[in-house]
């Protein structure tokens, strides 16, 4: 009796643990859970499998750009770019795979937009950390200016992708289509930069006080610039799957018409329990986050809810979320 | 004679208005404590962060061990084997105590991935050579201020340095932690390392220091060995100073209580704090940096939670829950740091001053325009604020005329007592004497004033009543016609020999 009370003492006290560590996790994935549940039981539509992999598809292109924007959003900062940077990739991507489209000039256009999107990450945390531009202006000019070449380049969707290109979006392993695969490997990788590389421990540090990283030795513009260059690296990505879904480029894939990819995926970070401003957070919360928004679209288009109505409450429920995790730290802080 | 390790010549740093260190040299030897002081401001904090790669000096060289080096980042000071324990604490509450103590240089293992089990090991082996009892798995913000102190010393040791500066670590630390801190010290002394120790607390320089360097207004007074000076020769040396500064005539007497407060406690920072002001009366409250005095304004004005204690004002108990009742209570509170606390710098002369009482001007739920400039007229007539128009942006004001616009701000909802927090600090030595004219105008005018300086001279020269603070307790009261700096100086330093 006693080592079973010990036992559950012990238990006790490892969940409390737990729950001091990873509120904000536990928290979005019992939301999550209840919605998925209420989807299962209540939405026959929303349980076949058809659906399940639908909702997975449609998660993909969000958490893809959402993974980096956690790494930029933990530096510190905030990536409004990340819209653009997808239009960008879609358009150049089908654009040439409409004239190329060999096995060899497909890796070196996969290759090329990815060089392209280091480059615009590189150039975000130029202008943040040497000419200190708050991340949110100068993201969201770099973004303009991208957008400006996007749509100087094509004003209306078209071109083409290679044969075969689609199985990105659309290949299957086993039961399981290839891109959920693709992105948990994003995650899983993310996961382990930030936890086990030193690198990603500086991005969360960076991000907690740049003066503290900077006297503790970290070389804190270097640190913010991988943050933004893996931001954009994850956008090219999303881009590159877009293409793949969609057969075809848009100039403006990655915003203004469809979804926001820069503020959705923001959404889903913030969502996912990182701080806003830096410092704490991950990418295992913001996955949690790219799905809830996802489970929450399709079960909203599968019970027929007036899609105003779906803006109404998805921006209850970000301003919630928000709201209790910041209310939670001011607690601790007492 | 050992040779010297670490040797800074002819270093001279500026900042904009003021020459924090003038043509200072210091030297420091392997296996020796090189202990450094000075009053507050006296230049010895920049010093060391010029060493530790945080500033660049405008002129001046660094040898170490007799070559030239320039340390242009705290990276490159860690890569020099110079390691600093700041004297903020410089963690992160979000990481895990092992985790801060190797932040930005953590254990690899294979694949270049953080080995968590050496860094959990490394961080709990520097713990011990402290022999304190700290989880190095636990989250940094769940620790007493006391141990997070003794893990950013541990941060510094983690380093191996060779040249180890200390810049006042004994400030949050008591009894045991403080015996520890000197074991630390004596061993890393045997092993060689060069120890630069800074502390205002003589008593501790005498205590481990071999050699003491004298600081004052940014320049080397003289170095010495610790076997040949004596305590009052080195506060002397702190303070000695031609007393240029002119001070309005003391008070004639003065008249009933303005505010008294009565055994008020703060955690560690305040302990069983009671004093008296009274209307025409000028009370200077000294200390140095981290004796309280600060956090006392604070708790008074309701800016910090108290634990215990009670507050009075005009003879009327009073809980003062926030800087609101403060004010309903007819307290002013001038900040230390104008330019956060004080001014909004964007905003015009007439915004500022009339800020913290729009709600007394307004018709129909409307600021009354002609209202505000009638009153914020008035004041900036009154105190002579010296700006081009009521709606000159202040922060292209001189910090002489900002003081004062903070003044006016206060001024205008009539507070009976007002607390200066460093009232002259930052200002050109000409504005500093209108200041305290204003200041000695107040108070005849039958406000009650509590004055925290931590200029000496000003403390002597205005008070007509002075109170000295060490580590949270009012150690002495002087009355201000006979204090003397060295008398204010004795009380804030020895503290616990004079003062209990």
């Amino acid at each position: 009796m006693a080592s079973e009370s010990a036992r559950r003492s012990r238990l006790r006290s490892w969940w409390q643990r737990l729950w001091d560590e990873e509120r904000e996790l536990l928290t979005i994935y019992a939301i999550l859970g209840a919605l998925f549940l209420i989807g299962m039981i209540f939405l026959p539509t929303f349980r076949s499998p058809r659906n399940l992999f639908n909702v997975l598809r449609q998660a993909v292109a969000l958490g893809l750009v959402s993974v980096g924007q956690t790494l930029a959003v933990l530096v510190g900062g905030i990536d409004l770019s990340v819209g653009s940077t997808i239009s960008l990739v879609g358009v150049y991507t089908t654009g040439l795979m409409a004239q190329y489209s060999g096995l060899g000039a497909v890796s070196l256009i996969v290759l090329g937009m990815i060089a392209i999107a280091l480059i615009i990450g590189l150039v975000n945390s130029f202008v943040i950390t040497r000419l200190r531009v708050a991340p949110f202006i100068a993201t969201m000019g770099v973004g303009a200016i991208i957008q400006g070449f996007v749509l100087l380049y094509a004003k209306r969707p078209g071109g083409a992708i290679a044969p075969g290109w689609d199985y990105f979006a659309e290949g299957m392993i086993g039961p399981v289509p290839f891109p959920v695969i693709f992105l948990l490997l994003l995650v899983a990788l993310a996961y382990l930069f930030l936890r086990k590389t030193a690198a990603g421990r500086h991005v969360a540090a960076t991000g907690g006080s740049e003066i503290i990283a900077r006297l503790s030795g970290i070389q804190t513009g270097r640190v913010t610039a991988y943050a933004f260059m893996i931001s954009a690296f994850t956008a090219a990505l999303t881009g590159l799957y877009l293409t793949s879904r969609m057969g075809a480029g848009d100039p403006l894939m990655g915003g203004l018409n469809y979804e926001r990819y820069d503020l959705d995926s923001v959404t889903a970070v913030l969502l996912g329990g990182t701080r806003l401003g830096g410092g704490k957070g991950g990418v295992v919360g913001t996955l949690a986050g790219v799905l809830l928004v996802s489970v929450l679209n399709n079960l909203f288009n599968l019970a027929g809810i007036n899609p105003y109505i779906q803006w109404i409450v998805k921006g209850v429920i970000v301003v919630s979320a928000v709201a209790i995790y910041a209310s939670r730290r001011s607690g601790e802080t007492k | 004679m050992t040779e010297s390790l670490v040797e800074m010549r002819n270093i001279t740093m500026t900042f904009p208005g003021v020459v924090a260190l003038d043509d200072v040299t210091l030297e420091s030897r392997a296996g020796e404590v090189h202990a450094v002081v000075g009053e507050n401001g006296a230049g010895k904090s920049t010093l060391m962060k010029i060493l530790a790669g945080v500033y660049q000096p405008d002129r001046g060289e660094i040898l170490l061990r007799g070559q030239p080096v320039r340390i242009s980042s705290p990276h490159e000071a860690q890569r020099l084997g110079i390691s600093i324990i700041y004297q903020e604490l410089n963690l992160l509450p979000d990481l895990t105590v092992a985790e801060n103590v190797f932040l930005g240089r953590e254990p690899r293992g294979a694949f270049g991935l953080i080995d968590a089990s050496t860094l959990e090991d490394e961080a709990r082996q520097v713990l011990r050579r402290l022999g304190v009892e700290i989880d190095p798995r636990a989250r940094l913000g769940r620790l007493s201020v006391a141990q997070q102190q003794m893990v950013e010393i541990a941060k510094a040791l983690s380093l191996n340095a060779q040249i180890v500066i200390m810049d006042e670590p004994s400030a949050a630390l008591g009894g045991k932690d403080l015996d520890r801190l000197f074991e630390v010290i004596a061993a890393l002394k045997k092993n060689n390392v060069a120890v630069i120790y800074i502390s205002h607390r003589l008593a501790e320089v005498f205590q481990i220091a071999d050699r003491v360097t004298v600081f004052k207004d940014g320049q080397v007074v003289g170095t010495f060995k610790v076997s040949e000076i004596d305590r009052p020769s080195l506060v002397r040396m702190m303070i000695g100073r031609t007393l240029s500064e002119t001070f309005p005539p003391r008070g004639k007497g003065y008249g009933e209580e303005v505010l008294r407060v009565e055994g008020l406690c703060c955690g560690e920072r305040l302990k069983d704090v009671s004093l008296r002001v009274h209307r025409g009366e000028i009370v200077g409250l000294a200390g140095l940096v981290g004796a309280g005095r600060t956090e006392l304004a604070e708790a008074i004005f309701g800016a910090r939670s108290i634990a215990g204690g009670s507050v009075w004002i005009m003879g009327e108990e009073v809980r003062v829950g926030s800087p609101r009742l403060a004010r309903r209570h007819k307290l002013a509170f001038l900040t230390e740091d104008r330019n956060k606390g004080g001014l909004v710098l964007g905003l015009s002369v007439r915004e500022n001053a009339a800020l913290p009482s729009l709600d007394r001007r307004e018709r129909w739920g409307f600021v009354d325009r002609k209202a505000e400039d009638g009153a914020v007229g008035a004041i900036v007539r009154e105190l002579r604020i010296r700006t081009p128009s009521l709606a000159q942006e202040v922060e292209y004001l001189s910090g002489g005329t900002r003081q004062k616009v903070v003044l006016a701000k206060w001024l205008i909802s009539l507070p009976e007592l007002l607390i200066f927090d460093e009232p002259t600090r930052g200002i050109d030595v000409g504005a500093k004497a209108e200041i305290w004219q204003l200041m000695r105008q107040l108070a005849e005018a039958g406000k009650g004033i509590l004055m925290i300086s931590s200029e000496l001279p000003e403390i002597v020269g205005m008070s007509d009543r002075i109170l000295v603070m060490h580590r949270g307790c009012i150690v002495g009261e002087l009355p201000g016609e006979t204090a003397t700096e060295e008398k204010v100086m004795m009380l804030a330093t020895y503290g616990e020999t004079h003062g209990e």
